[in-house]
């Protein structure tokens, strides 16, 4: 009996909310999920992929100029040293974590909800890390020698300094890469061997074989695997907490004033899955909708998102008003005035674009009418993921362009080059994104199916066998064998 | 175990103490100590003052910290609408409750203020520029009417709790639930607000010139991990004494390990961001703090405290086995209890003892005599009612709960 | 390598292969096949079915002590490349600090533990689980595409002691499959 979308959104009070709709059976995820990858390319994916397609070659030609006339064609000068280039590696790093939380640490919380994005988020989290490290790389000047960031043999004989959180920040960031890709990876196996079993075509079964490494659904194997499930969630969950920290600790070890706050490291984690599931929530509502995945990304998935959204979002309005508070009982001219600043110097501008988006606007998920409004989401989305690349820029920049010494305040602009860095890695994330979807499951079928009431073994049996009272002994092998019964 | 189809509602015998039970006594054996340990008190501190009140100090913010921490968790319960829970919640509650009397143990640091507090001095301040600009913040009566205020919220939030989830055992009634749960999120941004205030101000301005942003979520990881450390505590204890043993089971037990294990590594990460970040800018207005601390024979406690509140609690709570039994359990929320007292002692003692550890028999005696208190009235209120919340629409779940 | 050969029987006949048509109906197979002494099987599934491992017997996967060992490795590995660098080969005065200063080494040697970890907890688990082995006997069988799909199935190896072409195929049907094959060796 299929229950309404409006039923199901009450909150229940006692037993378990009902996650996927209409009361599909496991074949129907099945198809539901890989029916669209065999199609033919729907036009709607075209839509996306030309015009990703597009900002993605406006990458390859900035950072082609960049390589060729070095950082001058940024806007950076003395003493703004850093501006577009970081906000947007800390703004991509910050939305790769939300792929981590919902993988990681719901999957820690028991949280089952999350079977139904972890997949698309999983895969958000490698293309945002991708669009992450072009920035650190391509920012330090002279990139042929970027190897010497890493602890290799070099011309000059020389290590790299493991003291400077810039180094920490290769080490993190990659760590944090591989581990997403592997997990990603992981997860992605059982799902492959069902594209395989699918294949109608030789290649698709090469393809998906391969890599489906001839997983055959053994328990023996998956009694293994879940075992390894669980240590990568357990691993990946310090290590976002610990590469979100990092990056902060670019700013927090400094000894200038905005950027050197204790409360950095759980403050820009807080922020980072705040954008992040803004991110996964914009492609979610577009994916759901070209995909007609809407019973199984439901709206009752979008209400704990937007909820996950508000709790974050409140965290990072906590730090803002602890910040304020701080700088002044500090007692601290050069603290203090970095905030007056923010507030109301030449930046007030951007100061306050961040406050209303991160601030005011997610106020709005108070209200389940909000939360549960796809408009509603969906512009919010936007907003908050604007707010937070907003709050990156602010941190950095206003604290840089005004510090101790007044004859060396300055101001930044950014040139095109800057925003053409930043709209081509929108196009790198969405034409990976656009792939992503074309030819992997974007849903984790297997996991989705355990969340199903037929998936439980406790519970009625199949239409062959005539209905008796079972004592299940939970494994201890207490009852005698029977044998034929 | 009781079986699955027994398990969907609780006698009122399952989940009380029984009459004669040894349990029954504690209120009487918590008074006692109460008493013994006031008296001592008064002995001991009429003449050393400034002792007993920075002695009382830790003591007060200790069980504080733990009701806070109570308070926290049944919030974020009911927020999260988790289920696994529900039947640890009363224990929650009943921790919560004793935040009155927490309240009027706060009193006698009242008579101490200029004891502890350097910024009360009037001379000092006309000294100090730095104490002067701080002054419309840091001063006596502002100073009080926060302290009323972060009590009275405290106590409405726990009363508010307390008699809705106890009303519910009578009434039945899931409108209950549902509005507890729709209050919950504001309540946590207001406890957090306050909590992170009040730990600026009976902790961080004991060193005046000091300052760190992080200051408030530290004592949260703290108080926190001190409640969960207590759960444990209890609900090893209770199964061990024949209470609840057929509604805890090791489920229940392992899952309040694993958040004791997690929030011991939250702890440790935000203890040492804050740590890091001052030795790495080496600034000598944050390094002050930490100097004190990292001298002489408060390196020891410090090198204790790395040792105890994160190495060794990391290593004993990986295993499976250790969270699902009562005795290891409760060994390992027992530690962690005892270093939770020593984060505190080591965050305020330095300020009276700059030149070393120095213990002294007024911190055992304020221990007894704040711990008593607390242990009485948190107990007192465990005999008058059901340990689980009977009637709330989830109670089954939790009830016949399963780790994977 | 030893590690690397899969492990199949060596005669004529692979085992049986039985469907079952809920994950209900495998569970409680799975207890009787465990119960009647059988070492030599598997059970087949699309997702993990919750309780599995245990009506099957399995002991816990020692992939924790795997994953603990590579994280410490990996944790020490990292501390003393930092130490080394900064203590011993490339003695640096920085920002101040002393050329031993620990806490700066934290960050690279926990990244580099969760790392090793990491690799511990992919690479043992497809060696504990012997993957990747992309030909097995069982992909002969016609219904066992439906496993990735909606099929539920229990495999007896023919080299476990019990095995009997027929009375090991009577027993699985009276347990309930909906379908009984006989698998040859590839």
């Amino acid at each position: 009996m299929a229950q309404t979308e409006a039923e199901l959104l009450d909150n229940p009070v006692a037993g378990h909310p009902t996650l996927i709709l209409r009361s599909p059976d496991f074949h129907s995820i099945t198809d539901a999920v890989a029916e669209p990858i065999e199609r033919k390319t729907p036009i709607g994916w075209w839509l996306f992929f030309i015009p990703s397609v597009a900002l993605l070659s406006i990458l390859g030609v900035a950072v082609s100029w960049l390589f060729w006339e070095g950082i001058g064609i940024w806007g950076l000068n003395v003493p703004v040293g850093w501006s577009w280039d970081i906000t947007n590696f800390v703004f991509w790093i910050g939305i790769g974590h939300a792929g981590t939380l919902i993988s990681a640490i719901l999957f820690l919380f028991r949280q089952t909800w999350r079977t139904s994005i972890n997949r698309a988020a999983e895969a958000m989290t490698i293309f945002a890390v991708m669009c992450a490290l072009i920035f650190p790389g391509i920012h330090v000047g002279r990139v042929w020698v970027a190897y010497w960031m890493f602890p290799l043999p070099n011309q000059m004989g020389t290590w790299p300094n493991f003291r400077s959180p810039l180094l920490w920040d290769v080490f993190a960031v990659s760590v944090y890469g591989t581990v997403s890709l592997l997990f990603w990876y992981v997860g992605l196996i059982p799902d492959l061997a069902m594209m395989r079993d699918r294949a109608k075509t030789r290649a698709r079964k090469l393809a998906y074989g391969f890599f489906a490494l001839g997983w055959r659904g053994s328990q023996r194997q998956w009694h293994h695997y879940e075992s390894a499930y669980l240590v990568l969630a357990a691993l990946a969950t310090p290590l976002v907490l610990s590469v979100h920290s990092i990056v902060s600790m670019d700013f927090a070890v400094s000894v200038l004033p905005g950027w050197h706050t204790t409360i950095f490291p759980p403050y820009f984690v807080a922020g980072a899955i705040f954008s992040g599931f803004a991110m996964v929530l914009t492609l979610m509502v577009i994916c759901r909708k070209v995909f007609r995945l809407e019973h199984i990304v439901t709206l009752r998935h979008f209400d704990y998102m937007a909820k996950i959204m508000l709790v974050t979002g409140s965290m990072v309005g906590f730090a803002y008003g602890t910040e304020f508070f701080t700088a002044w009982y500090s007692g601290n001219p050069y603290e203090f005035f970095t905030f007056l600043n923010r507030a109301g110097g030449p930046y007030a501008w951007a100061y306050w674009i961040m406050v209303s988006c991160n601030v005011i606007s997610p106020q709005v998920f108070w209200f389940k009418k909000a939360r549960t409004s796809i408009p509603i989401l969906f512009v919010m989305s936007i907003i908050i993921n604007i707010g937070m690349w907003f709050e990156r820029f602010v941190i950095i920049t206003t604290s840089l362009h005004r510090d101790f010494l007044p004859s060396a305040w300055g101001y930044f602009t950014p040139t095109m080059w800057d925003v053409a860095c930043l709209l081509g890695s929108f196009g790198l994330f969405f034409t990976m994104f656009c792939l992503f979807v074309r030819f992997v499951p974007m849903v984790a079928t297997s996991e989705v199916k355990t969340v199903l009431p037929q998936a439980n073994p406790h519970g009625q049996p199949g239409p062959e066998r005539e209905s008796k009272v079972h004592r299940s002994d939970h494994g201890r092998g207490e009852l005698a064998p029977e044998g034929a019964s | 175990m009781i079986p699955e189809h027994d398990r969907v509602s609780l006698r009122p015998e399952q989940a009380t103490i029984p009459p004669g039970h040894s349990w029954n006594r504690i209120p009487v054996i918590g008074a006692a100590c109460a008493l013994l340990g006031i008296v001592a008190c008064a002995i001991l501190g009429l003449g050393n003052p400034k002792q007993f009140f920075f002695s009382w100090l830790v003591s007060f913010l200790f069980f504080l910290s733990l009701a806070l921490g109570a308070l926290f968790f049944v919030l974020i319960q009911y927020a999260a609408q988790g289920g696994w829970g529900i039947v640890l919640r009363r224990i929650g509650e009943m921790t919560f409750a004793t935040i009155p009397v927490i309240a009027a143990l706060f009193l006698p640091l009242l008579l101490g203020l200029h004891d502890l507090f350097e910024w009360s001095h009037a001379e000092a301040v006309a000294e100090d520029a730095l104490l002067r600009w701080k002054a419309p913040y840091l001063n006596v009566p502002f100073f009080l009417i926060r302290a009323a205020l972060y009590f009275g919220i405290w106590s409405f939030i726990a009363i508010l709790y307390y008699r809705g989830s106890r009303g519910q055992d009578v009434t039945g009634d899931p409108g209950v639930s549902a509005r507890l749960r729709r209050l919950a999120g504001p309540a946590i941004i207001v406890l957090a607000l306050t909590q992170t205030f009040a730990s600026v101000d009976w902790i961080m301005s004991l060193t005046p010139h000091w300052y760190s942003t992080m200051f408030g979520v530290y004592f949260f990881a703290g108080s926190f991990v001190g409640f969960i450390a207590l759960l444990s505590v209890v609900a090893a204890a209770m199964r061990q004494a024949g209470l609840l043993d057929t509604v805890i089971s090791a489920e229940h037990l392992q899952d309040v390990g694993k958040l004791l294990f997690a929030f011991t590594v939250f702890w440790t990460y935000i203890a040492f961001s804050q740590f890091f970040l001052m030795w790495y800018a080496n600034l000598p207005e944050e390094t002050v703090w930490y100097q004190a601390r990292l001298e002489g024979s408060w390196m020891t406690v410090s090198l204790v405290l790395i040792a105890g509140h994160f190495v060794a609690p990391f290593f004993y709570l990986m295993g499976r086995a250790v969270k699902r039994r009562n005795s290891t359990l409760a060994i390992g929320g027992a530690w962690l209890l005892a270093m939770h007292f020593l984060d505190l002692y080591w965050q305020v003692m330095p300020t009276l003892h700059p030149e070393g550890f120095r213990p002294s028999l007024l911190d055992v005696a304020a221990l007894v005599a704040v711990g008593g208190c607390f242990v009485a009235a948190a107990s007192w209120l465990m005999r008058r009612q059901a340990l689980v919340p009977l009637r709330d629409p989830r109670l089954a779940e939790s009830l016949a709960f399963e780790n994977a | 390598m030893p590690f690397l050969v899969p492990q199949l029987p060596k005669g004529p006949n692979y085992g049986i292969l039985a469907e079952f048509a809920t994950p209900t109906d495998l569970y409680h197979a799975c207890e009787r096949v465990r119960d009647a002494g059988f070492t030599r099987w598997d059970a087949h599934t699309p997702f993990p079915v919750h309780g599995l491992s245990r009506a099957m017997g399995l002991r816990r996967s020692p992939l924790p002590w795997i994953v603990l060992g590579m994280g410490l490795t990996g944790a020490a590995l990292g501390f003393v490349l930092q130490w080394w660098v900064h203590a011993t080969a490339q003695p640096l005065v920085i920002s101040g600090k002393p050329f031993f200063a620990w806490p700066a080494m934290i960050p690279v040697t926990f990244e580099l533990g969760v790392l090793f970890a990491a690799l511990g907890a992919v690479f043992g688990m497809l060696g504990l689980n012997r993957l990747p082995m992309h030909h097995h006997p069982l992909f002969r069988s016609k219904v066992f595409e439906r496993v990735t799909d909606d099929a539920f199935f229990i495999s007896i190896e023919s080299w476990d002691p019990r095995f009997d072409p027929t009375a090991t195929g009577k027993l699985l049907e009276s347990l309930g499959a909906r379908s009984v094959e006989l698998l040859e060796s590839e």
